[in-house]
């Protein structure tokens, strides 16, 4: 099959490389891949009150958080330091966690909370301790770099980072070259949505890659206007059915609309024998103009799908807008989404759509 | 050729009565049951339009190793075929229409509905895995003005029944694995 390189010709130019990337309307500096996080990692993180005291000797802290953490243990907790150091400018040195608001006993909300009610003399010795007061900790641990800084400004917080969700979150997960094989994947699609509004579709496009392989399997584009079910999406998944051997729909009246054939590997076939058959969209990559709505998620996770990249949001859209069915726990098959690979010239088709549906 | 643009309002009058319901789910238990007899999963499903069959679907993921083939899409594929033959509005027939299956619709499907402006949907037992009627996700009545109609449905019809088809099936197809654990609904 023949796939549309829109760099091909830029690269019969005889302009210095650095310069002719810079002068190329899709410089792949011009976009960041964002991931799309489950709830749980992109909400806010949760505060919840908790009574804390300050320790007015230093001396004294050792038996302090001893004798605290067998009174109140803090199951659910782990993640927040029992003992704090103070500015210097404040009058006592640190401050400990004493237990959460909602397990401290006998608290009368007509009294001030006391060091009396909180700690009985003959588990806690009050020597080196100041009144307590309530503080506001982080209720989970947190799970982004975000969450994270967030937590620490309230009490500090221990963190076991995953540094590829860090980089991903800065848009700084993939590499300059990958960058630009995302964004030739990226390019296609575009040039598929084209095709297609040409034909009189929506003006939305997709490919199915290889990503090991670094190979398309499948270009396609929305064919809504014949049949008010293939999405671009669909189609897809259907154009790597047809490259299986399988496949529903029929084709004929959309060149633009292409599958590759397996490449018979043969190293791969000798040593591993069934085990590399591709099945439906097992580790497969697909990158698509628009946020797919909640049918093609749908039909994503049915598929198998590795990752899924697209360019823009979308107002229905199921993976980040409306639903993350990618992160969904009930769901056998979750994958990673990442949005914004060539985010404008995604967002120009999107204004294409609009002009159409305005004549 | 089969545009659905049309408004979301609908004649509030249109629904089947019990004895259509009953004649039309027992129609899609017999399909459930040949599929099982078949070695197919027991999924039975009718699209009526009019007291008329305008599609009707099974399960056609192996053959076509395609995973988005379930037998509510093969079914609403005959419709749109149905009318083009028949020459007339899909949308005036879909708004119309009334879908029987053994089995709660998955996400995708409840979508696909949804997109087709199919006003009701008449099951069997629910779809704990994949269901997109309540049981997973409820997509009939989401708000997303972008992705066609919402819809209402009729659960529970013959439930355990359709349940008992279900287990029949995946117990004879992988005779290694555990006992389904009994759940009632």
């Amino acid at each position: 099959m023949s796939l549309h390189n829109v760099k091909k010709e830029a690269a019969e130019d005889m302009e210095p490389q650095s310069k002719r990337r810079r002068s190329s309307e899709c410089d792949s500096d011009s976009w960041a891949a964002y991931p799309v996080l489950s709830d749980e990692q992109s909400q806010e993180a949760e505060l919840i009150e908790a009574i804390a005291v300050p320790i007015t000797n230093k001396k004294e802290t050792s038996r302090l958080v001893r004798e605290l953490s067998s009174l109140y243990p803090l199951p659910g907790l782990q993640h927040i330091k029992r003992v704090r150091a103070c500015k210097p400018d404040s009058p006592h040195p640190l401050e400990a966690v004493v237990c959460l608001v909602s397990d401290a006993p006998h608290i009368d909300s007509e009294e001030a909370i006391s060091v009396d009610s909180l700690l009985p003399s003959d588990r806690v010795r009050h020597d080196g301790l100041g009144e307590p007061f309530v503080v506001k900790v982080p209720a989970c641990p947190p799970l982004t770099r975000p969450q994270f800084e967030l937590a620490s400004k309230h009490w500090p917080t221990s963190f076991h980072e995953d540094k590829q969700v860090t980089f991903a979150l800065r848009g700084e997960l993939f590499s300059p070259p990958q960058k630009a094989r995302m964004q030739e994947y990226m390019l296609s699609a575009v040039a598929a949505a084209r095709a297609g509004k040409e034909s009189g579709m929506e003006a939305i496009g997709a490919v199915v890659v290889d990503p090991k392989l670094e190979k398309v399997i499948a270009v396609a584009h929305d064919c809504r206007g014949d049949h008010p079910l293939y999405h671009a999406v669909m189609v897809s998944i259907d154009l790597v059915a047809k490259g299986q051997g399988g496949g529903a729909y029929s084709f004929d009246k959309y060149p633009a609309c292409q599958f590759a054939l397996p490449t018979s590997n043969s190293t791969t076939e000798t040593s591993q024998n069934e085990a590399v058959q591709p099945y439906i969209c097992t580790g497969y990559d697909l990158y698509v103009t628009r946020e797919p709505c909640v049918m093609c998620a749908m039909a994503l996770v049915h598929s198998r799908i590795g990752r899924v990249f697209y360019g823009t949001s979308s107002a229905d859209g199921a993976l980040g807008t409306k639903y993350k069915i990618h992160t969904q726990k009930d769901l056998n098959h979750r994958f990673e989404v990442f949005r914004g690979v060539l985010s404008k010239q995604c967002e120009h088709l999107n204004g294409l759509e609009y002009i159409r549906k305005l004549k | 050729l089969c545009r659905l643009d049309m408004g979301t309002e609908r004649e509030q009058s249109f629904h089947p009565s019990d004895e259509e319901i009953q004649r039309w789910m027992a129609s899609a238990f017999d399909m459930a049951k040949d599929a099982l007899e078949n070695g197919e999963v027991p999924v039975g499903c009718l699209l009526v339009y009019n007291n008329q069959v305008v599609g009707k679907g099974r399960n056609d993921v192996n053959e076509t190793k395609n995973a988005t083939r379930h037998a509510e899409m093969l079914a609403l594929d005959q419709l749109l075929d149905w009318c083009r033959h028949s020459n007339v509005d899909a949308g005036s027939v879909c708004e119309r229409t009334v879908l029987y299956v053994t089995v709660e619709p998955c996400i995708m499907c409840a979508a696909a509905l949804r997109l087709l402006h199919i006003p009701l949907v008449v099951f069997g037992c629910r779809n704990e895995r994949f269901g997109g009627c309540g049981s997973v996700m409820d997509v009939t009545s989401a708000q997303l003005p972008h992705t066609g109609t919402a819809f209402q449905c009729v659960a529970g019809y013959r439930a355990e029944e359709a349940v008992e088809m279900l287990k029949t099936f995946y117990k004879q197809e992988n005779p290694n694995a555990p006992k389904p654990r009994t759940r009632k609904d």
